[in-house]
């Protein structure tokens, strides 16, 4: 067999699952988006017709303002956090591989599992969280400094609260590709910036954070994207879309329970479309206002 | 073992030309040394005899075969890299045998060969270790073991000697010498280090900018270079280039030459034309002295001068070289 | 800085402490809290052991769902998912380092590119063609993803990995005869094994917390997967925390201990450079 021919072999499985189950279905859903269809009659075209019924969906405008607000808050706070985890442990010292499990340790737990372990950490009156809260406080529902502990899950910030909570501890892939990014930068810059005198902060800011701006990016774009599908299982099982009206719906679960509880795929896929641009959107502004940032840093 | 004749070879990369149009051969049985400046396209010139690169333009015969349009296994070359390109993941035995295993050869010829081969460069000791458990000199010879077992029709050699510190260098070259003197195959070897090229080659072909300066023996290249990239990129330090001006003082020379002499040409005596020195870098047994007018002189660290010592200086017009200014080819004298 | 000083660590030894024992809380409270007697008045102050200790929890979670059967499901998914997932996204990656720059300058941006299209824009047509193929209420959408490598980032992973090889090892072996397929097998994946080990065990793990997909594609709970039986017990009394919990680590303790096995090879992985000889 000719090594063309081998190669084309080796490349033909993944180019065929990329065409079939992500190329050809993210061209559909474009499709389906401008059509009314249940799944039972075939899909007729309706034109905008969707995209005017989410503009006047409440629930849709709701479901987008708290996907947008979760990506605002919990993406950088998660970037941060991974980042700074990278910093800490990237040298060798006592115990630091079993410090790096333990930092990737609960991105491991089935999404499902790690939602039920909040279900119970954030039960306003018996979860673990609270009742440390409440430890000491002056009366059985009061902190110690005399406050109401927050209602996890049944006051609408709280249970948005809740949900970026829950989604800092699950950074173990970005801290694997920022502690390894790290490794490899090269020592000698550290050594003469040693020689140099050059402050932590400094450093940081002119060796470090420049060199691993590339990798950042491209974190900061994937994790923006999935951040709007993460939501989707705590949102499902902790919280179930509430507390009324609303309070944790994002737009992955108002997709899921228009397509697959009330049959309204045409309009689900309208929706996915919306979500889309505005993602795309978000990581192109995000692009291009780092590249304006590495730029100005070029110069002074 | 065959000859490697390569026959008006171009090749671009983009806009730069890394070989010009390139007529070279490697005689049967020859130790052919290319040599130039990094970036002069001489890798680039064995990875088209490889298979490695494609040629744009011209032809490249192994033997009596064209081979120009041949993938590399089938040409039946032997490669030796730069870094080695040992498997990491393979005992010396395992990297030494890898061309006979891919081919299919029967175990028994396999082992022969290895045994051979290990034997001929001095590995047969560590046949079982990894190659990341091995010094930079060991690790050269299995891979030159791994390149001789195959018993090609010519050895390309890929500065095989730069990555090792200077002492082993110096020994295996010499080594280098000695195998193919055992062997007697055709082999081309490629170096950016001219010292390596005048003690090791048969002939040496200097290379410039992908385009070929001269092809000759080591001491043809030396005594009669052909241009003044060839005069100046051999021998240390660089031979001397004076225009008729500077040189008027020593030698009438002809308008519109300039005036090559090697450093060791350069006498220093009590009489001929008074000289500053300025700076002497004492090299073992030879210092170099490095004079106010424009000149370096290679004597005998025992008959240095002092710096700053006001010295004459001579030279014999046999032992000068004659250049064209503007094209830089050498004249010869009527 | 003494040197005694350096090898602890210095302020990051504490820091780093503090950061571990933040992490472990969520494990330890899911354990701590599938220990308790279920139907025991709730705690009146934080407990980080409850008394008594009790594994009835446990008996109770496997009694109400079938979690033994989900689990088994749970495993021959991953079983053909994750080696196919391996085979696919190397074989692709190594093509890709071979294949001539355009098409691989395409291949790559096609990757990426597919990579940013996130998961619920798929969920509707994927399921509308799985529902037309008749293949609902199979494991075949569960599996069929390994297809593509699971994702074109496990691909692009391999991709980097591969291009990180000295390129004269590839030439060597070509120079010696050899085919594509012959040099991914004999030359590529015994260099780049913490790699593959690291991709296994992401697609094991991506496969093992699928949720979203079985929750759309099953509906026969014969066939359920492992988190759709913790979807199980939940909607059946979804406040009787000692019982999740204890369906929770069930789920938990095979990828925790698949991770423990297999952590060691990427995140501890000093040797690798020397070994490639740089």
């Amino acid at each position: 067999m000719s090594e063309r021919r081998q190669l084309v072999l080796m490349l033909a499985p993944y180019a065929f699952g990329v065409s079939a189950l992500i190329a050809l279905p993210a061209l559909v859903t474009f499709g389906l988006a401008f059509t009314e269809y249940d799944l039972i009659r075939s899909p007729e075209l309706n034109g905008f017709e969707n995209f005017r019924r989410l503009a006047e969906d409440d629930v849709f405008g709701i479901a987008l303002k708290n996907s947008l607000v979760f990506a605002a808050i919990a993406v950088p706070l998660r970037l941060a956090a991974a980042l700074g985890l990278a910093l800490l442990l990237h040298r060798r010292f006592t115990g630091v591989g079993a410090y790096r499990s333990t930092a990737v340790l609960p991105t491991v737990i089935p999404d499902i599992a790690y939602g039920l372990v909040w279900l119970w950490l954030f039960n306003p009156l018996y979860g673990p969280i609270n009742l440390l809260l409440r430890w000491h406080g002056d009366s059985p529902t009061t902190t110690a400094w005399g406050v109401q502990p927050p209602q996890w899950l049944t006051h609408p910030n709280d249970a948005r609260a809740a949900i970026i909570i829950m989604s800092l501890f699950t950074i173990g892939e970005g801290f694997v590709i920022l502690l390894v990014t790290r490794q490899g930068l090269p020592s000698e810059l550290y050594e003469l910036a040693a020689l140099e005198d050059a402050t932590a902060w400094g450093i940081f800011r002119r060796i470090t954070l420049p060199l691993m701006a590339p990798i950042l990016l491209l974190l900061l774009a994937r994790d923006t994207i999935f951040s709007l599908q993460w939501t989707f299982v705590p949102a499902l099982v902790v919280t179930e879309g509430g507390p009324p009206p609303y309070s944790t719906t994002y737009v992955p679960l108002f997709v899921y329970r228009n397509a697959f509880e009330y049959l309204q795929y045409g309009y689900a896929a309208a929706a996915t479309l919306v979500m889309f641009v505005l993602t795309a959107l978000i990581v192109w502004l995000q692009w291009r206002i780092v590249r304006r940032w590495r730029k100005g840093f070029a110069v002074g | 073992m065959s000859r490697i004749e390569l026959e008006t070879v171009r090749k671009r990369f983009g806009e730069t030309a890394a070989l010009d149009g390139v007529d070279l051969e490697a005689r049967e049985g020859e130790l052919l040394v290319v040599v130039g400046p990094s970036g002069c396209g001489k890798s680039t010139l064995l990875r088209c005899v490889a298979g490695l690169e494609a040629v744009d333009e011209g032809a490249i015969r192994i033997g009596d075969r064209e081979v120009t349009r041949l993938r590399p296994a089938a040409r039946n070359v032997s490669m030796v890299f730069q870094s080695y390109a040992l498997f990491p993941h393979l005992t010396v035995r395992e990297n030494i045998a890898f061309g006979l295993v891919v081919r299919e050869e029967p175990k028994q010829v396999v082992l022969e060969r290895v045994a051979e081969a290990s034997a001929l460069v001095g590995v047969g000791d560590f046949l079982e270790r990894r190659p990341y458990e091995l010094s930079g000199g060991e690790r050269q010879r299995v891979a030159l073991a791994r390149a001789l077992v195959r018993r090609p029709d010519a050895f390309l050699l890929d500065e095989p000697l730069s990555n090792l510190d200077a002492g082993t260098r110096v020994q295996m070259r010499t080594e280098l010498r000695r195998l193919h003197r055992e062997i007697g195959s055709t082999m081309v070897h490629v170096t950016h280090d001219q010292v390596e090229a005048l003690t090791l080659g048969d002939r040496i072909a200097v290379l410039d900018a992908g385009r070929l300066r001269q092809v000759g023996t080591p001491d043809e290249v030396y005594s009669r270079p052909r241009d003044l990239f060839v005069a100046r990129f051999l021998g240390t330090p660089a031979m001397n280039v004076l225009t008729s001006e500077a040189a008027s003082p020593f030698l009438q020379i002809p308008e519109g030459t300039v005036l090559g002499v090697r450093p060791e040409h350069v006498r220093i005596t009590t009489d001929g034309v008074p000289a500053k020195v300025d700076i002497v870098e004492v090299a073992g047994s030879d210092a170099f002295v490095h004079l106010d007018r424009g000149l370096v002189g290679r004597v005998s660290a025992d008959a240095r001068p002092a710096e700053g010592a006001e010295v004459g200086i001579a030279f014999e017009r046999e032992a000068t070289h004659l250049f064209d200014e503007a094209t830089g080819e050498r004249v010869d004298r009527p | 800085m003494r040197a005694g000083d350096r090898r602890w660590g210095g302020w990051r030894q504490p820091a780093a402490i503090a950061v571990a024992v933040a992490f472990l809380l969520p494990l330890w409270f899911m354990v701590s809290g599938s220990l308790r007697e279920p139907g025991q008045p709730p705690p009146r102050a934080p407990e980080v052991i409850p008394r008594p200790l009790s594994t009835t929890s446990y008996e109770r979670a496997f009694d109400l769902v079938d979690l033994g059967r989900h689990t088994v499901n749970s495993l021959l998914v991953a079983a053909l998912t994750v080696p196919l997932a391996v085979l696919v996204a190397s074989l692709a990656g190594f093509a890709l380092v071979l294949v001539a720059g355009r098409a691989r300058a395409l291949l790559v941006g096609l990757s990426f590119a597919a990579l940013m299209i996130p998961v619920t824009a798929l969920l509707v047509p994927r399921f509308t063609m799985f529902r037309w193929l008749g293949l609902t209420d199979t494991w075949v959408p569960l599996v069929a993803p390994a297809l593509l490598g699971l994702s074109p980032f496990y691909v692009l992973l391999f991709y980097w990995s591969f291009r990180r090889l000295p390129p004269e090892l590839l030439e060597a072996a070509r120079l010696e005869g050899m085919k594509p397929f012959a040099m991914w097998r004999r030359v590529a994946m015994p260099l780049v094994r913490p790699v593959t080990i690291a991709i296994a065990l992401l697609a094991f793990i991506a496969s093992w917390g699928n949720f979203l997909e079985p929750l759309i594609y099953l509906f026969d709970p014969d066939l359920y997967t492992l988190p759709l039986g913790l979807r199980s017990l939940e909607t059946l009394d979804r406040t009787n925390y000692p019982v999740l919990l204890a369906g929770a680590v069930a789920a938990t303790a095979p990828v925790v201990l698949a991770f423990a096995i297999a952590q060691r090879y990427f995140l501890h992985e000093d040797r690798g450079a020397g070994w490639l000889g740089r």
